[in-house]
């Protein structure tokens, strides 16, 4: 019986050990650097989806460079709203 | 050894010839590895749940940790209704994550350094997603190209900014890891042809270097597949929980 409640206490402290440095240190660590990789890419990957749409746009209606151009400009837009979007997220944490 | 440091993400066949329909479906390197690496999530899993014990032992304790790390994870960013959808994504997490870190052993070949496997599970995630999202709220769920307090004016042009941003998504995740992991094994290649070209008198600095870029490799690994999930997290969470 003693064994066991000894057991029981020893797990509860080593929990609430656990918890905290979870919560503190380790977790923040990890989401910081995780999201630090995500921001260079959801900039760039905007602007080409643009372009790509420009450019199928442009062969559909036969208006070469102007499509194009529109669609460009509109993804980059996209791109830095994409980033001011994750970086509002990353402050609520 | 090939000097190329290209050479690592040739893709050739094993065995022989397979052609369905044209087809073309022979067994790969690239399929060895992902077989490789379903067989060890497998034998993994299946060795961490064999013997339940109270005081887990080493592989145990690091399978029921993978769980709990999911598992918060999907109630961190994408809440209680997203609980449904946790064996997708943690069989999506652990595959990534094991195909990243079979790659790093020496004259392995990393499946996610092929944009064509990272978009196809992008373009799935994408699909399955918006279908998702579609199912779920009908067609209010158009509703997220449309953010609320803007005026009139301005609608068309912010439509068609969230319409592309929307699609950049399975561009974003899928060119994040493949060029995380390519660009990675490139240079640690490099690197290690300095060694041989240098020699005994100055190799050893790009030695030094490359055992750093192994240690900071093996964190991009996971870093990469951590990020992979979570995104998928959010996304998720996007079509369950319609606000914005």
């Amino acid at each position: 019986m003693t064994e066991k409640e000894d057991l029981e206490t020893r797990l509860k402290i080593a929990k609430s050990k656990l918890d905290n440095k979870n919560t503190k240190e380790n977790k923040k660590e990890g989401i910081f650097l995780g999201n630090a990789f995500k921001l260079g890419t959801e900039l760039v990957a905007a602007v080409a989806v643009g372009v790509i749409i420009g450019f199928i746009l442009d062969n559909w209606f036969g208006t070469k460079p102007l499509l194009i151009i529109l669609f460009f400009l509109l993804g980059s837009a996209a791109g830095i709203f994409n980033v001011i979007k994750a970086a509002k997220k990353m402050q609520q944490k | 050894m090939a000097t190329n440091p290209m050479h690592q993400f040739n893709v050739y066949k094993i065995g022989p010839e397979i052609k369905i329909n044209g087809v073309d479906l022979s067994f790969t390197n690239s399929s060895l590895f992902m077989l490789l690496s379903a067989v060890f999530i497998f034998l993994f899993l299946l060795f961490g749940t064999r013997q339940k014990k109270i005081i887990p032992g080493k592989i145990q304790l690091i399978s029921e940790m993978l769980y709990d790390f999911i598992t918060k994870m999907i109630n961190d960013t994408a809440g209680k209704k997203a609980k449904p959808y946790f064996p997708f994504i943690f069989s999506l997490f652990i595959f990534v994550l094991f195909c990243n870190m079979i790659g790093m052993l020496p004259y392995s070949f990393t499946v996610t350094s092929h944009i064509i496997v990272t978009l196809a599970f992008a373009m799935f995630i994408f699909i399955g997603v918006t279908i998702l999202g579609f199912v779920i709220h009908g067609f209010k769920y158009l509703k997220i190209f449309v953010p609320s307090g803007v005026p009139i004016v301005l609608l068309p042009i912010i439509m068609i900014i969230e319409i592309i941003s929307y699609l950049s998504r399975p561009v974003s995740l899928s060119v994040r890891l493949f060029a995380n992991m390519m660009a990675g094994h490139t240079m640690l290649k490099v690197f290690g042809g300095f060694v041989i070209s240098l020699g005994l008198i100055a190799g050893w600095l790009p030695l030094t270097f490359s055992v750093a870029l192994t240690g900071l490799e093996i964190l991009v690994a996971f870093l990469q597949a951590y990020v992979f999930a979570i995104l998928t997290c959010i996304y998720l969470n996007d079509a369950l929980n319609l606000h914005h």
